[in-house]
């Protein structure tokens, strides 16, 4: 109940802090992808016809606004917290590190749910169709959101510097999406790239996502994949959050 | 194998009053911190903080005042040692010593767009109070801090004391049996700093153990019940007051204008009676000077080997 209590406590508190940039938060984990599907389906010509591209430009913007949420934002607060001495203040009090870090997942899931929600409804008005299987969809993000809020953990908890800090989450976050077959097939990346990207988390949820969005509920093998991979960032983001120092 | 879970954490409501392992509040023994790069901060510093009992450390910049507030708040992990808070390994179960602690850091942030009012609130339900504890812990706080007027007030907007307010306020939040305040009142005006006072010795009274390091030796000689002065990682002093003067030798200071000196500065000479004191002033023809008892600055200076003033001597 503790735990429970201290995990809502930390979430309002990023929430209630994040009240005057909350608009261009969530605008700009919007805003990107939107111009991304838009960009993807201009490039591809003729290819853009087909459904199964725009659809795939559709899923690869919807893992696009996860990973800029759970590692470029979700990274942004907690290094912030962590270089403007906020997490000391946490410090001080009788709360497990993972309850702090999972008070911010929590905030990562509500900007997830609002940014895959309006990404669905701008292919609706782009004419994709599809027919999201909702349950399969909200699980693939939650495990999307939480192997990558761990990548955004760990670099919080390791960078020298905010401006160190910052620029890796960045560029993780968009690289990920850009070095993974996302917005375009394995086989048109380079070789020396095509077995490696199809390993990253990015690329099994975008498999998910794409899959979960005509109704699909063959995930079994990403979700899995998305599952341990989840594990893996999640459990070492704890192990080197720490409040206290050796 | 001691464990935060085994240990049972007690909700922090229950205050000054609630039942706790030990008398003792604070007990470290041999506390070391000895940093990888070779820098030793602390060396062996043994020291007992009872209930009820305010203690202030004084010491130069550097001395190693906040690794050792660091150590016993669990922010940092000694090299060797051991610290008890109420009997409580701290080491070993550093969240359900800090259930008995409020701890004011020397340095933290706020949240800028949270106002007064929300950051006592929601760090009241972080320490286990209720909502509705939290909502009167956060209004007395408030109030005994003098920030009624600030309370809807967003943090973006406040000056630096009352910054530092706050942070003093949130360690004072469920009434914790012990508080650690690192230079509580650093950067505080003096009415401010005096309030703060006010409100520190009120909960000692109330049966709270403070331990607070401090650069203000006015502070040290009115709050403090015993006093340490820490010096190159070592304690090298503790005791009430007149035990610390007890250890002056020469416990009379005469203090007159260097006449000579051209920056005007004042010399301080120590002697061991008035009359060895009025002695030397004679001798040395001086027409303006003062001769007083020596007091915890001098105390300070002479055990620290700090000299304040220029042509500052021992007679």
């Amino acid at each position: 109940m503790k735990r429970l209590t201290d995990i809502i406590c930390v979430f309002r508190i990023q929430l209630m802090s994040m009240r005057k940039e909350a608009g261009p938060f969530f605008l700009a984990a919007l805003l990107f992808p939107a111009a991304m599907y838009l960009f993807a389906r201009a490039v591809s010509g003729a290819e853009a016809a087909s459904e199964q591209n725009r659809l795939r430009f559709l899923a690869g913007s919807i893992v696009f606004s996860l990973s800029l949420t759970s590692i470029s934002w979700l990274g942004y607060l907690l290094l912030e917290n962590r270089f403007t001495g906020r997490l000391k203040l946490f410090a001080t009090l009788p709360l497990a590190p993972s309850s702090y870090i999972m008070g911010i997942l929590v905030f990562a899931f509500a900007q997830a749910i609002l940014g895959t929600t309006a990404l669905i409804l701008i292919g609706r008005a782009f004419g994709v169709h599809m027919q999201p299987n909702i349950l399969m969809l909200g699980l693939v993000v939650m495990l999307t959101v939480l192997c990558l809020c761990g990548f955004g953990a760990i670099i919080a908890a390791r960078a020298r510097s905010f401006t160190e800090g910052s620029i890796l989450t960045d560029a993780l976050g968009v690289g990920l999406v850009f070095v993974a077959p996302v917005y375009y097939t394995t086989d048109s990346m380079p070789h020396g790239l095509q077995a490696i990207s199809q390993l990253l988390p990015t690329a099994f949820a975008a498999r998910a996502v794409e899959t979960t969005l005509t109704g699909g509920y063959q995930v079994r093998e990403p979700l899995l994949a998305l599952g341990l991979m989840a594990i893996a960032t999640l459990t070492l983001g704890f192990r080197l959050t720490k409040w206290r120092e050796d | 194998m001691i464990t935060e879970e085994s240990l049972q954490l007690k909700p922090q409501r229950q205050g000054v009053n609630q039942v706790l392992p030990s008398a003792l509040a604070v007990r470290t023994r041999g506390l070391v911190k000895r940093y990888k790069d070779g820098t030793v901060a602390n060396r062996g510093i043994d020291l007992e903080v009872r209930r009820g009992e305010l203690i202030s450390i004084l010491g130069p910049n550097g001395a190693g005042k906040t690794t050792f507030l660091r150590q016993v708040t669990t922010e940092l992990r000694p090299s060797s040692g051991s610290v008890e808070i109420f009997g409580v390994d701290a080491i070993a179960a550093p969240r359900r010593a800090k259930q008995m602690m409020g701890i004011t850091p020397q340095e933290a942030g706020l949240f800028e767009s949270l106002t007064v009012e929300e950051h006592f609130q929601l760090f009241a339900r972080l320490k286990n109070l209720s909502g509705a504890e939290a909502r009167a812990a956060a209004a007395e706080v408030i109030e005994s801090l003098g920030l009624s007027a600030e309370a809807r007030k967003r943090i973006s907007t406040l000056s630096g004391g009352q910054r530092r307010r706050i942070l003093i306020g949130l360690a004072l939040l469920g009434h914790p049996p012990l508080l650690v305040l690192d230079e509580p009142t650093t950067g505080l005006d003096p009415s401010s700093r005096r309030g703060v006072w006010g409100v520190i010795r009120r909960t000692v009274t109330d049966g709270a153990a403070v331990i607070l390091s401090t650069h203000y030796i006015e502070e040290a000689e009115r709050l403090s019940d015993r006093i340490g002065i820490i010096a190159q990682g070592r304690l090298i002093a503790f005791g009430t007051l007149d035990e610390l003067l007890g250890r002056l030798e020469r416990s009379y200071r005469l203090s007159y204008l260097d006449q000579l000196d051209p920056f005007g500065n004042i010399c301080v000479c120590y002697f061991a009676s008035f009359t060895e004191a009025r002695a030397h002033a004679g001798r040395e023809q001086l027409s303006e000077y003062s001769i007083a008892r020596a007091s915890l600055e001098d105390v300070y200076f002479t055990l620290t080997g700090e000299r304040f003033a220029k042509g500052e001597t021992e007679a």
